[in-house]
């Protein structure tokens, strides 16, 4: 027990006092999670938009591969992605292999799913009075489905957040693809599965306690921006 | 003149004929009451007019053009306002949902809250202005609705049972808007099953039973 306190006093005094092996992991971290957020919202949330306002030929089909892969094991998407990476893959040409690159590749398969299905279930439960309101009002198509989104634009913030919480925190993909490289590839989590492998248990608290604080900031974030 | 005209126009839901009618002539500049049961069709007939629902089948012209439905039906949306039985107010203040049609048409955000400001006057909604269009109670969600629909410019209202689910004050004023409309020339096609409030108001009826005119 007291190796724990102590490792949780050691922890949070590399944080406070900005320890630069932590500092450049989170800066990794927040990189490549905003990065992949992103990507994956800018494909995800048009997905889910279609999803779930759009009636076509595949669409159930659609949504039942979307909510399996939401269940697809981290390591089983850094394996397909090492594989199309590596030298002898099909994308092994653009030698991202072990580069931030090849982490944001990774997470944004995980994450599209995720904003997609969040972003389907938050447009689809927004009342159908809202689109024909506006239609009413004099808006075009395209402002009713804007008007839709902004309807809906509390559970959209909610999908972007628990992307981002997902490829924060993710460890898999993150050292597979990445290779754990310190100050280049190695984000918080890689680098807590390290430190703690190595008995340093009080550095990973310290990764740990960062690795909340980043995500409590961008909750705060999201929630100031849905107040705008 | 005729605002609307509408002839043989069938409008399906799923396999039942919910829609019937023979003819209906909404005159311009007046008001057109209509009455019926509940599920006579009266909030159908509204939608179809609205340009929100494409009949099957049949005739429906404003002015003396045909309604056209979809994307193409953007000019007589802008034209015609439905004000919903249960009207749904966006997220934000009363005065955001109020300006949201002349937002829709291209006025900038002064111009669009200053003809807000001016419908919620016309409609003794001046105080919610500010207030989160949430936390309205039914009658002030019904006349902020209608704020919004005059703000919106259109020259014809479809109201679909304005004064429904709201207390007597709130029934009064509502009635008291649409007797100060109609004197002023604009279009209006109401639909009612209650009919005290409109007893003053001259009004040209049509009556709907099973979808049919009756």
């Amino acid at each position: 027990m007291e190796y724990l306190l102590e490792g949780f006093a050691d922890g949070l005094m590399r944080a406070l006092q900005a320890d630069p092996q932590v500092m450049r992991a989170a800066w990794v971290t927040v990189k490549i999670g905003f990065a992949a957020t992103i990507l994956a919202s800018f494909l995800g949330l048009p997905a889910g938009f279609l999803l779930a306002t759009a009636r076509f030929r595949g669409r159930g089909l659609a949504i039942t591969l979307l909510q399996t892969s939401l269940g697809l094991p981290t390591v089983v998407i850094g394996l397909l992605a090492y594989g199309f990476l590596s030298r002898r893959g099909p994308l092994g040409f653009a030698d991202l292999l072990f580069t931030p690159s090849a982490i944001v590749i990774g997470l944004v398969v995980l994450a599209i799913p995720l904003v997609a299905v969040f972003s389907m279930t938050s447009v689809a439960s927004v009342d159908e009075r809202a689109r024909e309101t506006a239609l009413t009002l004099g808006a075009s198509g395209r402002l009713a489905a804007w008007t839709v989104l902004r309807e809906a634009r509390f559970g959209l913030a909610a999908a972007v957040l628990a992307a981002f919480g997902r490829v924060s925190s993710e460890v898999g993909i993150a050292m597979m693809l990445g290779g754990n490289v310190e100050g280049y590839t190695r984000t918080l989590t890689t680098a807590i599965a390290l430190e703690s492998m190595k008995g340093e248990f009080g550095f990973g608290i310290a990764l740990g306690a960062v690795l909340l604080a980043i995500i409590l900031a961008a909750n705060l974030l999201s929630r100031f921006i849905q107040r705008l | 003149m005729s605002a609307f005209l509408l002839e043989n126009v069938k409008f399906r839901f799923e396999s039942d004929l919910v829609l019937d009618i023979d003819r209906v002539e909404a005159p311009a500049g007046a008001v057109t009451l209509l009455t019926g049961a509940n599920g006579s069709g009266k909030t159908t007939l509204l939608r179809v007019m609205a340009g929100l629902l494409a009949p099957e089948a049949g005739l429906v012209a404003y002015k003396g053009a045909p309604v056209l439905f979809g994307k193409a039906g953007l000019g007589h949306r802008r034209r015609v306002s439905l004000l919903a039985q249960d009207p749904w107010l966006f997220r934000g203040s009363v005065l955001q949902n109020v300006s949201y049609g002349p937002r829709a048409r291209g006025m900038n955000a002064l111009r669009a809250n200053k003809r807000a400001e001016e419908a919620l006057l016309r409609t003794r909604c001046e105080s919610l202005a500010r207030r989160d269009a949430a936390k309205l109670s039914g009658g002030e969600k019904k006349r902020a609705a209608l704020a919004r629909a005059l703000a919106a410019g259109a020259e014809t209202l479809l109201l679909d049972e304005p004064v429904s689910h709201v207390d007597e004050e709130n029934s009064a004023l509502i009635a008291g808007i649409i007797e100060e409309l109609a004197a002023s020339g604009v279009t209006l096609v109401v639909s009612a099953h209650a009919l005290e409030w409109a007893a003053s108001l001259p009004v040209r009826r049509v009556r709907l039973a099973y979808g049919r005119t009756a």
